[in-house]
């Protein structure tokens, strides 16, 4: 089945409201046009649903699209907190769901495995646990020893960046893959954008690098530089000024308008055509092909 | 040479690095890397290091760009965050893990969630990232904090995050816990806590350093009966430190805060991205197609 549809198609695949899962992990690999495409729709009340997220949860809510975030992490890392959430989580406008790391994809799993919840060695200690209606603190049959369990997670909808998928979704991470997979497992709808749709006989070839098949796929969008400006390792390295840039608007910023207006106004490829010119495409590339370990260096 | 703060820091978190079992790289955090780098390079050999989705990489050069590539480039296996968490994060197979909370009190826990009352917290901090899990699974748990001051370590969190379940060697043997040190790098000394009971030991101050000091500096009681001065690093250590794993200096990062991490940062990703330019110009590379 063929499911290769435009980027605007999101437009209908995701509604107002709807809990997002955003796959992507740091700075590595969220799906950057997906989101985009979110914030030209003008989607508003997302739920998202992030395990370690940076710019693409702080831009969804800088552009006004966002309800609730549930998340392990938000950080620009070294270019400092993810300031358009933390001021909307402060001034309540965004809702704040802190989950443990691991018992929010222990909770994605428990979906994937159709389980309304699954039990794991938890955060005992945390503040998180008697706080989050998702979270119970139970004992083992067997042996009565304790554990957290966590209550199913099921996203309406999954985002999901790839590096190459043919037209039934048969999807394959080449670098960072993070926590998609299993987001990918858990949603109602997986949304997969790449950098290049490839035959399925390429996919055959080299299926040991499927990650996802492609009946957990609703649509397939092709989308160079869709993670821009996350890292797509092997294609590109994260673009650190155009973050540098973006790190600069805080909220409240008078720029924050217009640059929230230039995105809504432009289509992908005209974003692509502002931002990744052929030069800098150049660099992203050889900035991943220059990462090396030691005993290159020697 | 004059040893810097965040080198010495490096060096003492190698040391906790052992010859065994996975470490897993957290959130973007070049401090501790270096450590586990130095470690794989000469004490540790045979420790599995995971980046990102890269298993059982080498030591890799430290780069605000490439590192995340060159993990793929000298890996034996990929996973992903669910196969990692069944198996190397609960099943007790991680060794060390090091966060660098904002608060930290003297019962052991940590809060990198929010300041204030957590009805309504007056700051929200970026979040715990799983590290509330892995306190209590890893062996080893390295807390590493650049400005050591009663802010940082505070008696007593306004969120807990998370804290370490059973701390104690026969605690957490009756658990079928890993058993290992619970311990805090600073920017002025060394911490450990032993047991629940008992209040943080210092183990060490770095030269130059008080304990008087330290003690002033802390917002929680500590036993400082047998503290003594943080031995130099090795220089082999700090040899490959400065000429192989981080050239850039990007452990640095780990210890600056605000404006001058900012300062900080803008250097190294100007300079990478310049030698990238280099690097084409030299190669004559075509244009990348897409």
């Amino acid at each position: 089945m063929n499911k290769i549809v435009p980027l605007s198609a999101i437009d209908d695949l995701v509604n107002d409201g709807d809990s997002v899962a955003l796959g992507g992990g740091w700075f590595a690999n969220h799906p950057m046009a997906a989101a985009r495409q979110l914030i030209r729709a003008g989607r508003k009340g997302l739920r998202l649903i992030s395990n370690i997220g940076s710019i693409d949860v702080d831009l969804l809510v800088a552009a006004d699209c966002v309800a609730e975030v549930s998340y392990a992490m938000v950080s620009l890392e070294a270019f400092g907190f993810a300031n358009h959430l933390r001021r909307a989580l402060e001034s309540g406008r965004v809702k704040a769901h802190e989950m443990p790391g691991l018992a929010m994809l222990i909770g994605l799993d428990a979906t994937g495995r159709g389980m309304p919840s699954l039990p794991y060695l938890g955060p005992f200690g945390s503040d998180l646990i008697d706080r989050d209606p998702g979270l119970m603190r139970v004992k083992c049959p067997f042996t009565d020893k304790d554990m957290i369990s966590v209550r199913a997670i099921e996203p309406d909808v999954a985002l999901l960046h790839v590096t190459r998928c043919d037209e039934e979704g048969n999807a394959q991470w080449l670098g960072t893959i993070a926590p998609d997979i299993v987001m990918g497992k858990a949603a109602k709808r997986v949304i997969i954008t790449c950098e290049k749709i490839v035959d399925r006989e390429e996919i055959v070839q080299t299926a040991a690098a499927t990650n996802l098949p492609g009946y957990y796929v609703e649509a397939v969008i092709e989308v160079p530089f869709g993670a821009h400006p996350c890292s797509h390792v092997p294609h590109y390295a994260m673009d650190a000024f155009n973050i540098w840039d973006y790190s600069e608007i805080i909220p409240g910023d008078p720029r924050l308008p217009a640059f929230v207006a230039q995105l809504r106004g432009e289509t992908e490829e005209e974003y692509r055509a502002r931002v990744v010119n052929s030069e800098k495409a150049q660099i992203l590339r050889t900035l991943v092909d220059l990462g090396r370990s030691v005993t290159e260096v020697a | 040479m004059k040893v810097e703060t965040h080198e010495l820091m490096v060096c003492l978190i190698a040391n906790e690095v052992h010859n065994h079992g996975g470490v897993v790289f957290g959130s973007f955090t070049p401090l501790a890397y270096c450590s586990y780098m130095l470690a794989k390079l000469t004490h540790a050999k045979d420790v599995t290091l995971i980046g990102y989705n890269a298993i059982d990489m080498s030591a890799v050069e430290m780069s605000y760009f490439g590192a995340e590539a060159a993990a793929y480039k000298c890996s034996t296996a990929r996973m992903d965050a669910l196969n990692e968490v069944n198996s190397i994060h609960l099943d007790c197979r991680g060794m060390v893990e090091c966060i660098s909370p904002a608060q930290l009190d003297g019962t052991g826990a940590f809060n990198t969630s929010l300041i204030g009352d957590p009805d309504h917290p007056k700051i929200y901090l970026p979040g715990q990232a799983g590290a509330s899990d892995v306190a209590q699974t890893y062996e080893r748990m390295i807390f590493y904090i650049g400005n050591h001051s009663t802010r940082t370590l505070v008696p007593k969190v306004d969120f807990v995050s998370g804290n370490r379940w059973k701390i104690s060697p026969e605690e957490r043997r009756k658990h079928g816990l890993a058993v290992g040190p619970y311990k805090v790098v600073t920017n002025l000394a060394v911490l450990e806590k032993e047991d629940e009971k008992r209040p943080f030991r210092l183990v060490s101050v770095h030269p130059g350093v008080t304990v008087d000091e330290v003690v002033a500096q802390t917002g929680f009681e500590l036993d400082t009966a047998e503290t003594v001065v943080t031995p130099d690093p090795d220089p082999i250590h700090l040899d490959l430190l400065r000429t192989r794993i981080d050239p850039r200096g990007t452990a640095k990062l780990g210890i600056l805060g605000g404006e001058e991490r900012r300062d900080y940062l803008r250097q190294i990703i100007e300079f990478e991205w310049e030698q990238a330019r280099d690097y084409i110009r030299k190669s004559k590379r075509t244009l990348v197609s897409y």
